[in-house]
């Protein structure tokens, strides 16, 4: 990780002093373990470039981290790229030229613009050429990007960014601590309140009219908590888009659908929601009247948090029945599920393969037994509406099934089992390919 | 002449008051040898040992004194009865045999005694002695605390009350001895009948159900000869033993029968006691009984007997076969050089009921544990062989498994010969089994035992068996504890990723690096710790396997579609997966490479040459991009970037000031360095890349030959396991030979210290270090069954781009690999257990806790480095 300056015409020579470092000696500085060094590789009256990067420990570098039991933890680019560790690291050695508090007589060159070159770089971003050069072109710079060699990647993903303009020293750094982080994309450390004062110190003076202001205050902060408090963030109205607002209606029509159903049931004491996920729909079941038990069974560990702290939060309620969140799987037995008046397995079933389905229904309808069974899917003839083609609506789902093919299958489950069973659709009917989501209802014959 | 027989463990009560020279006698026995001290306990000696007082005279005091003396007397005899009972409960705890010297005049002593026996299991035994009222009146004058006349007079009452009672009670035997008996008594101790010396062996036998074709033909494979007598002898002098069930459901008890009645006498054999011939020995002994679950034949065959020989005949073998029945044990004890070593049962036992005979423990060998009835009226059965702890091995019958099941040291030989399985023999010492396939289904009853366990064999596990952690008691390492934050995290790997549970029956076990960091100044590994771990553990000879660098694969390949559904549940070629159990390629290019592989296979006529159904192999497949692509370009090529263009950067600023005179030389230097460090990274990852087309380019080098339909090759040495690498390579063009070399001297080991030289400068990730044989103890001790040791050019993609620097070397080299090796050790175990398991045919629960197991370690905090 490396910055260069140079600094072209006459009075290039007190950058120096600007910077407040002996052009004659080579600095180096020990910064939490991390060497800072910087040097003049050429000093002349009218021509001055100083170096500045940073050595860090690459052992220390992975040493305390969440991630310390993943491999890939080990060989990471921390150790190269400029980020947010960089400009916390060289800020001491450049404080100076950052503060604009040089020597008395050189205050006079603090917001005196040379005709510059800034070359910083590895960057490691997810930012395309262009983005990057969006967020300089508009503060007057000329921005040159190259990569670095691959020999088994199409093009390196390893790239040097120079800039060049007419800049102050004291703006071009603070452009660069700011956007060098955002660019990075990649923060080494928590982030605080203090970083909100941050940006709004190095922002100042040119982030106020950057056209993409939020794009830089979102990357810089990057959480809502201390975006919202940051003197540039703009509130935007947000407008949903199309397709993200039919998924919404359809889940909330589906919860509503199965709710409903289970209101006019007689027997719904206690309900499981297998594969209950991140609880959506477990939480909606404790508020039917009625309702004494549910158990909230998901294999996710990441996923039952969520629910967990779902249920938490509606616990107020008076009347509300909170659902237990537990670990458990379909394809294992279950002794927990026996004799429940309902099983629910709400968008569960296309996540499993095709061929493990019927083990699984058989140890519903013939071990676990419930009153009733609630069993939704989505109904791939839909999907020509949705402008889909072959693909499926979901990253994991293993088959999305035609009306006729999950009644095929539903036939085959129940058969030989004491079960009633009939199919419905949910959501907005179509004359030719039905309604998106499909639900079959299994019913215990009395015995 | 009396003779008094004791029985091997249990109580002798002496009856008699005071005076009747109950501890004259048993002092005689002593002094005989008859008996030890220590099997003697007096109420006497209790007083002393509880108070220092042995007796109390009241006799002549004033009232008030008299009182205040009995009190104290009561007081002390009853502290002194706690403390000799206890002892008494706790010998007969241990089947020891105890004499209790007391006179014992009241009813209830008797009874307290005998309620003892039944709650130990062991028998009681009565030794009354009758003299007469003058006689007892005239030694109590010659006592030294004579217990006067009064007592005397007292006790003789009760004691004539006593013998009227004591012939009402339930003893095992009472002798009755008048003053003259008691002059010439003589003492004759019993053997513990249940006690079997191995003698030059015991060849065990699983349930015949009158397969009386099969039992000959397995007497024929043990060796056995039948003589001009009838007898079969075999000619070391081993003898068999029954597990009983001998009779009903096949086709010739009767005969079966007749020859345990003409052998056990002869002492050629034994029988053990079961729950058909309890019920035949029953119906024959003339009580009512419902003949049923196949004794309706034994009942026919009778018949049949009777209208061919006539009734007499028939009478008398009744009576013989009644006898034969009545006589079998609940179980014996086989012993090696005078200490138990198998337990021999039908049904199953408790540990505390070993070596002892009631008739509580005789059903629960009949029956086993069972408790109450399900729905369908069936026993549920209790699972006894989970509270087995004693060392020996239960042997046991009754309820038939497709394959000799050995849980916990219980080893059930019942293989259901009688529903179309297979008789099976266990020979001991020699821990074989001898298997005689059945001729046919004889029993051919609806609810098959044996196709029962195969309809429930892949049964879903029952997962409150796993969620809050559990053990797996393994063969090698014994029990292993797996907790729960591994198991959830496993869990949820196996509900969203990976393969069906049915068709991971096993997961190869991460691998140690060698122990101790290499001692060489400019090395991380080095071969040289490798060899010295196993000689220190006295491994003589090792097998040294170029380390193919790719991603791990298990091939799982059926001779046909068909035969698959008998092992896993449904039709499929096979399957190739990960070490995380996942499918190893897209679906499309898994099922050709499986096809290809079954052609080849089928083609070389493999599955036939071995008579397998499948075959499981353990593998590295290559190249490496094929699994880790973005890992590559992601980490490593990016990385390996970003470092040479900070680098070459560098190195030309750096240049310039040094060029202008600055002082930066070492710094110059140190970035040189640094340049020729990501360069060698840049080399190395990508020497495990290469373009693959499909299948083209795929290659997969199978190191070990896991397991066939009938057996598994843990037993077999390295050196076997790389023959078959080589068969492979033969067979199909998929298949990559292993180089490989073997240690077992010092230029072998020179020699191969020069291959891992050249092979990792060239690039190569390394070699891994194995002990010949594929499992390997030391002093009792599993060893590593392997140790991994990486080139010093392949562990820059380890250990970082500038790992080799001496200040980040001598601090990498701290590195503890003791918990990787731990884990090792348990997951090796645990991939062992599970393929034995799946191969006996267990159930699929039995093989997924291994499974579960290993992935549950590997979710372990363990530096991913090492």
């Amino acid at each position: 990780m490396q910055l260069s300056l140079t600094v072209r015409g006459s009075g290039a020579d007190v950058v120096s002093y600007l910077i407040a470092k002996n052009p004659n000696n080579p600095y180096e500085r020990d910064e939490k373990g991390f060497k800072v060094r910087l040097v003049y590789p050429i000093f002349t009256k009218d021509e001055v470039q100083f170096l500045i990067y940073v050595k860090p420990d690459p052992i220390d570098l992975v040493r305390n981290s969440s991630d310390l039991f993943d491999i890939t933890h080990y060989i990471n680019d921390r150790e190269f790229a400029v980020s947010s560790l960089f400009i916390t690291t060289i800020r001491k050695a450049l404080g100076t030229a950052l503060n604009g508090k040089p020597d008395e007589e050189y205050l006079k060159w603090v917001g005196h613009e040379f005709d510059m070159e800034l070359a910083f770089g590895p960057v490691a971003t997810d930012l395309q050429d262009e983005e990057i050069a969006d967020l300089f072109e508009p503060i007057g710079y000329k921005v040159e990007i190259e990569r670095g060699v691959s020999t088994i990647q199409e093009k390196s993903s390893a790239r040097f960014v120079t800039l060049s303009g007419s800049q102050s020293i004291q703006n071009a750094l603070k452009h660069v601590s700011i956007l060098i982080p955002v660019i990075d994309n990649y923060k080494h450390y928590f982030l605080d309140e203090r970083e909100i004062e941050k940006l709004d110190r190095y922002g100042e003076g040119w982030l106020e009219n950057h056209p993409l202001k939020q794009l830089i205050v979102k990357r810089a902060l990057r959480f809502n908590a201390l975006i919202s408090q940051s003197k540039y963030y703009e509130k935007k109205p947000h407008i949903r888009n199309q397709d993200e607002s039919q998924k919404v209606r359809l889940n909330d029509l589906r919860y509503e659908h199965i709710v409903n159903y289970i209101t006019t049931l007689p027997h719904k004491q206690t309900i499981v929601d297998l594969g209950a996920g991140e609880g959506r729909l477990s939480v909606q079941l404790g508020f039917i009247e009625g309702v004494h038990e549910i158990l909230s069974i998901e294999p996710s560990n990441k996923a039952r948090i969520k629910a967990m702290e779902r249920f938490e939060q509606v616990m107020k309620t008076i009347g509300y029945v909170k659902p237990q969140s537990m670990p458990g799987s379909l394809f294992y037995y279950d002794s927990r599920l026996q004799n429940i008046d309902i099983i629910i397995l709400c968008e569960v079933i296309e996540h499993i393969e095709e061929d493990r389905l019927s083990k699984i229904f058989d140890i519903i309808l013939n071990d676990y037994r419930p009153k009733t069974l609630i069993v939704t899917t989505p109904n791939q003839e839909y999907n020509v509406l949705y402008e889909m083609e072959e693909e499926l609506r979901h990253d994991d789902h293993r088959f999305e099934w035609t009306r006729e093919q999950f009644a095929e299958n539903v036939k085959e489950w129940s058969q030989n089992c004491p079960y009633q069973v009939n199919i419905q659709g949910i959501g907005e009917d179509h004359p030719t390919f039905g309604q998106p989501t499909q639900m079959a209802i299994f019913r215990r014959e009395e015995e | 002449m009396t003779t008094i027989h004791l029985p091997p463990a249990g109580i002798v009560l002496l009856v008699g008051p005071s005076n009747t020279g109950k501890t004259t006698l048993l002092n005689q026995f002593i002094q005989e040898e008859q008996i030890q001290p220590s099997e003697v306990v007096s109420s006497d000696q209790f007083r002393v040992l509880v108070s220092d007082i042995e007796f109390i005279s009241w006799n002549g005091r004033p009232k008030d004194e008299s009182d205040a003396l009995f009190y104290e007397y009561q007081q002390i005899s009853g502290a002194a009865f706690e403390a000799m009972d206890y002892v008494i409960s706790k010998r007969c705890k241990l089947n020891k045999l105890t004499f209790i010297d007391a006179t014992h005049l009241r009813e209830e002593e008797h009874e307290k005694y005998l309620q003892m026996g039944k709650e130990y299991h062991v028998p009681v035994i009565a030794l009354v002695l009758n003299i007469s009222e003058t006689e007892l009146m005239r030694r109590d004058m010659e006592r030294a605390l004579p217990r006067g006349r009064n007592r005397i007079k007292q006790q003789y009452q009760h004691f004539k009350n006593t013998l009227r009672f004591i012939k009402k009670k339930p003893y095992r035997r009472v002798y009755m001895l008048g003053e003259e008996e008691i002059q010439v008594v003589n003492v004759s101790r019993l053997e513990n009948p249940l006690y079997i010396d191995v003698g030059t062996g015991i060849d065990f036998i699983g349930d015949i159900h009158g397969c009386l074709d099969e039992f000959l033909e397995m007497l024929n494979k043990l060796g056995y000869k039948e003589n001009d007598e009838g007898y079969f002898i075999h000619p070391e002098g081993r003898k068999i033993l029954s597990l009983g069930d001998v009779l009903s459901r096949g086709p010739r008890s009767i005969e079966t029968l007749q020859f345990f009645q003409k052998h056990v006498p002869a002492g050629l054999a034994y029988m053990i006691d079961s729950n058909h011939g309890w019920k035949i020995a029953r119906w024959l002994d003339g009580k009512n009984v419902k003949m049923a679950h196949g004794d309706e034949n034994v009942a026919a065959e009778f018949e049949e007997y009777e209208r061919n020989f006539g009734s007499e005949t028939a009478e008398k073998l009744k009576e013989q076969i009644k006898e034969l029945l009545l006589q079998a044990k609940s179980h014996y004890i086989i012993r090696k050089n005078g200490v138990n070593a198998v337990v021999a049962v039908h049904a199953g036992i408790k540990d505390y009921y070993i070596g002892k005979q009631s008739p509580r423990i005789s059903d629960f060998c009949r029956y086993g544990d069972s408790e109450g009835l399900d729905e369908s009226g069936k026993p549920i059965r209790k699972d006894w062989t989970v509270s087995h702890k004693s060392s020996e091995l239960i042997l046991w019958g009754h309820d038939p498994k497709p394959q000799p099941l050995l849980v916990n040291n219980t080893l059930n030989i019942d293989q259901g010969v009688v529903f179309g399985g297979s008789l099976t023999a266990y020979r001991y010492p020699e821990k074989q089994f001898v298997s005689v396939k059945a001729k046919q289904d004889y029993a051919n009853v609806p609810d098959n035992p044996l196709k029962e366990w195969e309809r429930k064999r892949l049964a879903a596990p029952n997962i409150m068996k796993f969620l809050e952690g559990y053990s797996v008691l393994t063969e090698q390492y014994g029990e292993i504890r797996i907790y729960d934050d591994g198991v959830k995290p496993a869990l949820d790997d196996l509900s969203h990723f990976t393969l069906p549970l049915e068709d991971i029956v096993y997961l190869p076990p991460t691998m140690s690096p060698t122990p101790k960091p290499s001692g060489l100044e400019e090395y991380l590994e080095h071969p040289q710790e490798a060899f010295e771990y196993y000689q220190a553990n006295g491994v003589d000879k090792m097998v040294v396997e170029k380390k193919h660098m790719g991603s791990r694969g298990i091939l799982f390949l059926f001779k046909n579609q068909e035969i698959a559904k008998e092992y896993v549940g449904r039709e499929m070629l096979g399957t190739i997966y990960t070490r995380t159990g996942r499918a190893f390629f897209q679906k499309e290019l898994q099922e050709k490479v499986v096809s290809a592989l079954n052609q080849d296979l089928v083609k070389s006529g493999y599955f036939e040459k071995y008579n397998t159904d499948f075959v499981l192999l353990d593998a590295e497949i290559l190249p490496w991009n094929l699994k880790a692509k973005d890992l590559i370009l992601n980490q490593y090529a990016h990385v390996g970037e970003m470092a040479l263009l900070d680098r070459y950067k560098l190195k030309n600023s750096l240049q310039q000031a040094l060029d202008s005179g600055k002082d930066v030389l070492s710094w110059v230097q140190e970035n040189d360095a640094g340049i020729d460090n990501a360069k060698v990274f840049n080399d190395v990852y990508q020497k495990y890349c290469w373009e693959t087309e499909g299948m083209e380019g795929i290659q997969i080098a199978p190191f070990h030959t896991l397991a066939h339909s009938s057996e598994t090759f843990f037993d077999k040495p390295h050196t076997w396991h790389m023959e078959k690498n080589k068969e492979f390579s033969g067979i199909s063009r998929l298949f990559l030979e292993t180089e490989y070399r073997i240690v077992s001297d010092e230029p072998s080991m020179k020699a191969a210290i020069k291959w891992w030289e050249e092979m990792t400068e060239d690039g190569h990730e390394g070699f891994v270090v194995k002990p010949e044989s594929y499992i390997t103890r030391h002093k009792g001790k599993l060893l590593q069954p392997a140790i991994k040791v990486r080139g010093r050019k392949y562990l820059h993609i380890i250990y970082g781009i500038d790992y080799l620097l001496p200040e980040n070397l001598t601090r990498l080299k701290k590195r503890n690999a003791g918990k990787k090796q731990r884990n090792a050790l348990k997951e090796f175990s645990l991939g062992v257990e599970a393929v034995n398991r799946f191969v006996k045919r267990e159930s699929l629960e039995r093989v997924h806790e291994c499974v579960l197991g290993i992935l549950a370690l590997e979710a372990e905090p363990i530096d991913p480095r090492l």
